[in-house]
């Protein structure tokens, strides 16, 4: 037998390391992200009794106030409609009592847009208009934001190209912010103890990890949620979101309880009205030149029903939503304040 | 090359630094053929033409053009080779073929030569080889370019390599990912080396077939050294013809030779004989010069004039080289009359822009589509029942899916067996057409919601409708739930609907060849059935 010199222990160690983080690696990879634990039906009963409210006019839950105090004067959501979607989003960030607010020096903010495809520029409506993006990179990094990220996981064309063609790299990177690209190695199975139907699922860490999530999304039509708005907006941060449209309305409700968006931004300078969520038609496109803005995402759906004729109740994730106590979807008892600039 | 030719003129004391020097131009040649593979990847970001080696590489410029009847401008690169040749002999095995160098550097079990010694007529397999592939490249195939060393390189590094370590190094990262202090630099890792070097495609597990053939290439090598380009490799054959006429080529001085062998003993093509009195076989021999090196009374030269004392010797295999050109057209024959099958699976979907005749034709089997390919969805074929067709890219769109505003296949096809579309063209070329498999969608089968395919449709105007209707599903439940049907005349068969399908296994909707009777079938009937909503 030959002898072991030191270059040859020194390989066969690494060579074992590697092989052994692969293997562990594997068996991390073929973990099943999305377990839907069966309870027993007794336990489910538990569980749905003890669900705070089941009555969507009862208002939301401590846990889902804003983060910080809002001071007195502050509007509990904002509507501001105007030609330049830069003003309007600082019009509606100050009606909210400012971005300070949300976003305290130090943090790490992370901005979720709606990226979904990369054969759209942003006059389709099917992303989120790259100047409300870069409004909101630039308002948090003045709130002294250590550093902000913009990230979404886009299902149609790689999301390199799709940040480049919905123009929101370049609004992103003229801001100061930076776009992340979402690594499959960051996903992370977590709990979801509120769950109605679904108990676990593998989401990005990063964004859970995050001190603020402000979620931008696209106001737009989408066949089987019917609109697909803030809470439907966070599909884009977890894996296998396909695995959600089986029971879209509760899963939808059941993620944004885990995952706390601080600040709900939607985008409706241009809606699309058919054809959603990739669009691709200016027929489908209108221009509403509005956004709306509040720190309870189910009450700016809501409110963001009405721009295409509906209501909240017309929206069965907007329901789920209220029903779990995640905000308030009955917009005559919040205060609205509409400003046009 | 003329790195070949200073060093063919230096003088005698300088020849030990030969060997380091054509290590120094394997190696240079190896890594530019890698940049060129990894810089072709999602997109084309190299300074040279992504296609170099393929442009180089005379074998496959000639039997392209042969095979397609054509003039194909881009691949008359190859004439730099074959000057190269003409210059230098099989320079180009020697000292750039990238397989060569690697094979340069896999380990061989030095037998004694005496013992399984090959016979010596073996080395005409490849020009057997080579003029089959020559005949039935006049036939209008070329199938058997799978053959060419550029291409098994360039495929093997594509479909295997890179994916398989891919997987790997991302494995690796998901389990170091979960040690805390490792984490940032492991983000760095993946953002700015794998995710640039490295693809996120799909390992597709019949492409081992691939790398089992390269593997192959690869252990022969233990036999003999260079057991490739000896035997087999038919581009080294075309340049050993070719090199019959080298000016440069190894020439011996007979009156300070000592017949101490070791000359035969270090050529890694046993192109020297001893039994022809140390003379060198042109056409065998790759210049690598090892021989001027190791000769002790430095009576071998590469010289170009042919001083008085130096000698070189044809050992002219005219007869046998006409002997293997009538074997390989008998095999031409035989392989034009076997009945050249016709693709009649619905599930091969070839990429926008091409069609079975071009792809027979002018398709060379590099790989450079599935390269590029986003999404991974182009893959190479493999059904033994189409061996015509090997390799050449078809869609497997349960792995991927064409993306809409991607035309990056037929931008880096070195031939033109995809036709470079423009993003507007390609958007309305038609690849296939989905069909839905009532049994197995969600909806149809189980009355549960589902409009994934609807949702992803990049169609502006939908090829996938949805209509709210009662189902009957499997428990005889009545659902009221939206079904989603196809709309033929507006589906493209990008294949998203199918891959991104949520059903586990085998998709809900499947994309088919659009030309296959069966799918005009279904069409038919299909349109019949709801000609109220396609109106």
């Amino acid at each position: 037998m030959s002898k072991v010199n030191r270059r040859k222990f020194i390989t066969a160690t690494l060579g074992s390391a590697f092989a052994a983080a692969a293997i562990y690696g594997y068996y991390q990879y073929t973990q099943p992200t999305d377990i839907k634990r069966y309870s027993s039906p007794s336990i489910t009963q538990k569980e749905s009794k003890s669900q705070p409210t089941d009555n969507s006019d009862s208002l939301p839950t401590p846990s889902t106030q804003s983060p910080a105090h809002p001071p007195k004067d502050a509007a509990y959501l904002a509507v501001a409609h105007g030609e330049n979607p830069t003003e309007i989003v600082e019009t509606a960030l100050t009606a909210l009592g400012g971005i300070e607010r949300f976003v305290k020096p130090g943090d790490d903010v992370i901005i979720k847009p709606n990226i979904c495809v990369s054969y759209r520029s942003f006059e389709y409506a099917a992303t989120t208009n790259p100047e409300v993006v870069g409004a909101l990179t630039s308002l948090s990094l003045n709130a002294g934001a250590k550093r902000v990220r913009v990230m979404d996981n886009s299902f149609g064309g790689s999301p390199e190209k799709a940040y480049t063609n919905s123009g929101i790299e370049e609004a992103v990177n003229a801001a100061g912010g930076e776009m992340e690209l979402m690594s499959r190695i960051k996903y992370r199975a977590v709990d979801i103890p509120q769950g109605k139907d679904i108990n676990r699922w593998s989401i990005y860490g990063d964004i859970l990890d995050a001190d603020v999530l402000i979620n931008v999304p696209i106001a737009k039509h989408h066949s089987l949620a019917r609109l697909t708005l803030g809470m439907k907006n966070l599909l884009g941060i977890v894996q296998k979101p396909n695995r959600f449209h089986s029971n879209l309305a509760q899963r939808t409700a059941d993620l944004n309880s885990r995952v706390h968006s601080t600040l709900t931004v939607v985008d409706a300078v241009r809606i699309l009205k058919d054809h959603g969520p990739t669009g691709g038609n200016l027929d489908d496109v209108e221009i509403a030149n509005t956004v709306i803005a509040s720190h309870d995402i189910v009450a700016v759906d809501s409110y963001a029903a009405t721009l295409f004729g509906l209501t909240g109740n017309d929206i069965p994730t907007i329901r789920s939503g209220a029903q779990m106590g995640l905000g308030n979807m009955d917009l005559s008892s919040i205060t609205v304040e509409k400003i046009d600039v | 090359m003329s790195n070949k030719r200073d060093s063919s003129e230096k003088e005698l004391g300088r020849r030990k630094k030969l060997h380091q020097l054509r290590q120094i131009v394997q190696i240079f040649t190896l890594i530019l053929f890698l940049y060129l593979l990894v810089g072709t990847r999602k997109e084309i970001i190299t300074v040279l033409p992504h296609d170099l080696f393929f442009r180089l590489d005379p074998l496959l410029g000639i039997t392209s053009i042969l095979a397609n009847r054509v003039f194909i401008v881009s691949m008359m690169l190859g004439v730099f080779t074959i000057g190269l040749t003409i210059i230098a002999g099989r320079a180009w095995c020697g000292w750039l073929c990238p397989l060569g160098t690697i094979l340069d550097w896999t380990p061989t079990f030095r037998i004694n030569s005496s013992q399984m010694r090959i016979q010596s007529h073996w080395i005409m397999a490849k020009y057997i080889l080579l003029f089959i592939i020559v005949f039935t490249a006049i036939f209008g195939s070329l199938f058997l370019i799978i053959f060419d060393p550029i291409t098994i390189l360039s495929r093997t590094v594509t479909s295997v390599i890179i994916p398989g370590f891919s997987f790997l190094i991302t494995l690796v990262e998901i389990s170091l990912y979960r040690i805390e202090s490792f984490q940032p630099s492991i983000e760095q890792f993946d953002y700015l080396i794998r995710s640039r070097l490295l693809t996120e495609q799909p390992f597709f597990l019949p492409n081992l077939i691939i790398a089992f053939f390269f593997g192959l290439v690869l252990t022969l090598n233990i036999i003999r050294t260079r057991f490739w380009c000896r035997y087999l490799c038919p581009l080294g054959a075309l340049l050993g013809i070719i090199s019959k006429t080298a000016h440069l080529k190894h020439r011996l001085n007979q009156e300070t030779c000592i017949s101490c062998n070791q000359c035969e003993t270090i050529c890694p093509t046993a192109a020297i004989d001893a039994k022809n009195n140390f003379f060198a076989n042109t056409s065998e021999c790759i210049s690598c010069l090892d021989c001027v090196e190791i000769c002790p009374t430095k009576s071998i030269t590469f010289q170009h004039r042919n001083k008085i004392n130096l000698k070189s010797n044809y050992n002219s295999n005219r007869r046998q080289l006409v002997k293997s050109i009538g074997v390989a057209f008998f095999g031409g024959v035989i392989l034009f009359v076997m009945p050249i099958f016709q693709v009649k699976n619905y599930f091969f979907i070839r990429p926008p822009g091409t069609d079975e005749q071009a792809l027979s034709n002018k398709c060379i089997r590099c790989g450079e589509c599935a390269r590029v390919c986003p999404t991974g969805v182009i893959q190479p074929s493999y059904s033994p029942k189409y061996l015509e067709v090997l390799w050449t890219p078809i869609l497997m769109t349960r792995l991927g899916y064409c993306d809409y505003s991607c035309t990056l296949c037929g931008e880096v096809c070195p031939t033109g067996a995809i036709t470079k579309l423009s993003l507007e063209r390609k958007q309305k070329t038609i690849i296939g057409i989905a069909h839905i498999n009532e049994k197995r969608c969600i909806p149809w089968a189980q009355g549960k919601e589902c409009v994934v395919c609807e949702e992803m449709c990049p169609i502006p105007e939908k090829a996938i409708k949805l209509e709210k209707d009662i189902v009957m599903h499997s428990s005889s439940e009545i659902s009221d739930v939206l079904l989603p049907r196809v709309i033929p005349e507006l589906c493209i068969g990008c294949g998203i609907c199918e891959y991104k399908c949520p059903v586990e296994g085998e998709s809900a909707i499947r994309i088919y060849r659009a030309e296959t009777l069966k799918h005009r079938a279904i069409i038919g009937t299909y349109r019949k059935e709801h000609r109220h909503l396609t109106k």
